[in-house]
């Protein structure tokens, strides 16, 4: 067996009683108290999770933001100053490498975060195409430990903390700042639908952070909180409604294509592509719906999967996005999910099963 | 954290417990078990009348993040389920040993015997 991976706050986590689990290489705190609680704190107050497994890359120089750019679908170079922007980054085929957010911290420097399963993989594509750009390259993902804080009293508790830095730093925006507890970097972005902020810093200012946040009474949240709240917003996780085997196009984030944009790989691949699958979310009023459970439609046909589920804390009903496949997308969008041997009706929902609160 | 595991009670090796009155066997799952789980949100059960043989899955436990079978610790005729569970699973998070699952009518006796001793489930629990 490999070596098991441990975050800069490991023993912080022990130390709280936090169930531990194995994910991407990491012993990670799946709950500490219970993902119902943790995920009500997210919703209503403020939590925190330790998210430093994610990978940190940097592209600084001249061309970084042109580099940057190339490699997303979603549109970098029009980004101001100070802004993030969330983008797939897919191959010439269109498939998905990963999904990734990238901070434009100045006209030359980009801080590009990426999940932990995915940096080598995402490194040795930066890797291969950073050589035909004016920009120097480096994967920082050790050096930086990331929390996220979230939840509509997160801003109240950065200004207490006095790590806010202006009420100009709206949604999305992205900063290098001074703080008492050293530089840092600071983002107003999140993987909960709620307000909240990701602070990558140095892994003794995180770990003082980390103490200070939970004095001031933030509830410590693990991995499945997570889960069940980027779902209950409908984000999309990589492994499970993103892949290395089908396109943003399949999988509801036509958006983040930027067609209209000069040129990005896989740009000449995705502009004549007809999607195989379109993306269904789903809920049940009684069962829970989980990942590879199979989708039908009101015939009873397989039209698809469930690529993830879980019972939604929020709205107390059992939740699912699928991929359907689009031939067979039912124009009624009447669909049933086989839970073991019953085949039960499933309500679709255009929107978010949950609007979540981030500005 | 010890959980508790009552000394009226046996158990089997996967975290049931079972309270003998005769022939009529109540089953359920134990501290250690809902602990395990955490937040238990859906609990589907057998109609009454089921013919279970020990071993069989006779239902499901969900929690926010996983599905777990249940399994008959004898077997029997399922005489009565606890449907009130389904509306409230959580009270198998408050109350492992309040919240029975099922009543069996015992088909074998001799199965009796072969269910854990609470001192043989502790150390089941700390493996």
């Amino acid at each position: 067996m490999a070596d098991t991976l441990k975050t800069s706050l490991h023993e912080a986590h022990i130390k709280l009683g936090a169930k531990m689990a194995p994910f991407a290489g990491f012993d990670m705190p799946l709950q500490y108290s219970s993902v119902k609680e943790e995920s009500k704190a997210v919703r209503e107050s403020a939590g925190v999770f330790d998210v430093s497994h994610m990978g940190e890359f940097f592209a600084e120089g001249q061309e970084a933001v042109k580099f940057v750019d190339y490699l997303l679908t979603n549109d970098f170079s029009k980004a101001e100053v100070g802004k993030a922007v969330y983008s797939p980054l897919c191959r010439e085929n269109g498939t998905i490498i990963d999904d990734l957010i990238a901070y434009k911290l100045s006209a030359d420097k980009v801080l590009i975060c990426v999940n932990a399963s995915n940096i080598e993989k995402d490194y040795s594509w930066f890797e291969k195409h950073a050589p035909k750009f004016n920009c120097n390259l480096t994967n920082r993902s050790q050096d930086f430990s990331l929390l996220a804080l979230q939840g509509p009293k997160s801003v109240e508790i950065l200004k207490a903390l006095e790590v806010f830095p202006s009420e100009d730093f709206t949604y999305y925006s992205a900063r290098e700042v001074q703080s008492p507890f050293g530089p840092l970097i600071l983002a107003r972005t999140g993987y909960t639908g709620e307000d909240g902020f990701e602070i990558f810093g140095s892994h003794e200012s995180i770990s003082t952070i980390w103490s200070k946040l939970l004095e001031k009474g933030v509830v410590p949240c693990g991995l499945a909180a997570r889960d069940v709240l980027r779902l209950e917003v409908g984000y999309p996780l990589y492994g499970h409604e993103l892949s290395d085997d089908w396109t943003p196009l399949d999988a509801g984030l036509k958006w983040t294509v930027r067609m209209d944009k000069e040129n990005f790989i896989g740009k000449e691949f995705l502009s004549t592509y007809k999607p195989k699958y379109r993306l269904a979310k789903l809920s049940l009023e009684k069962g829970i719906p989980r990942e590879g459970y199979e989708v039908l439609n009101s015939s009873g046909e397989k039209v698809g999967w469930i690529t993830s589920g879980t019972m939604s804390v929020a709205t107390g009903k059992g939740i699912g996005i699928a991929l359907v496949e689009k031939e067979k997308f039912p124009e009624d969008k009447l669909f049933k999910i086989k839970v073991r041997a019953n085949e039960l009706d499933a309500n679709f929902h255009t929107k978010a099963f949950v609007a979540g609160g981030h500005k | 954290m010890a959980s508790q595991i009552p000394s009226n009670l046996r158990y089997t090796k996967d975290h049931e417990w079972a309270l003998i009155e005769g022939d009529v066997v109540t089953v359920g799952i134990t501290d250690f078990a809902q602990s395990q789980l955490g937040d238990i949100v859906f609990i589907e059960l057998p109609e009454v009348g089921t013919q279970l043989d020990s071993g069989a899955t006779f239902g499901v436990v969900e929690s926010i993040k996983s599905v777990s079978d249940l399994y008959a610790p004898i077997s029997g005729e399922v005489i009565e389920a606890n449907s009130d569970l389904e509306s409230l699973p959580e009270k198998c998070n408050e109350a492992p040993y309040e919240s029975w699952l099922i009543k069996i009518k015992c088909s074998q006796q001799s199965e009796l015997e072969g269910l854990l001793s609470p001192d043989d489930y502790e150390k089941v629990c700390e493996e």
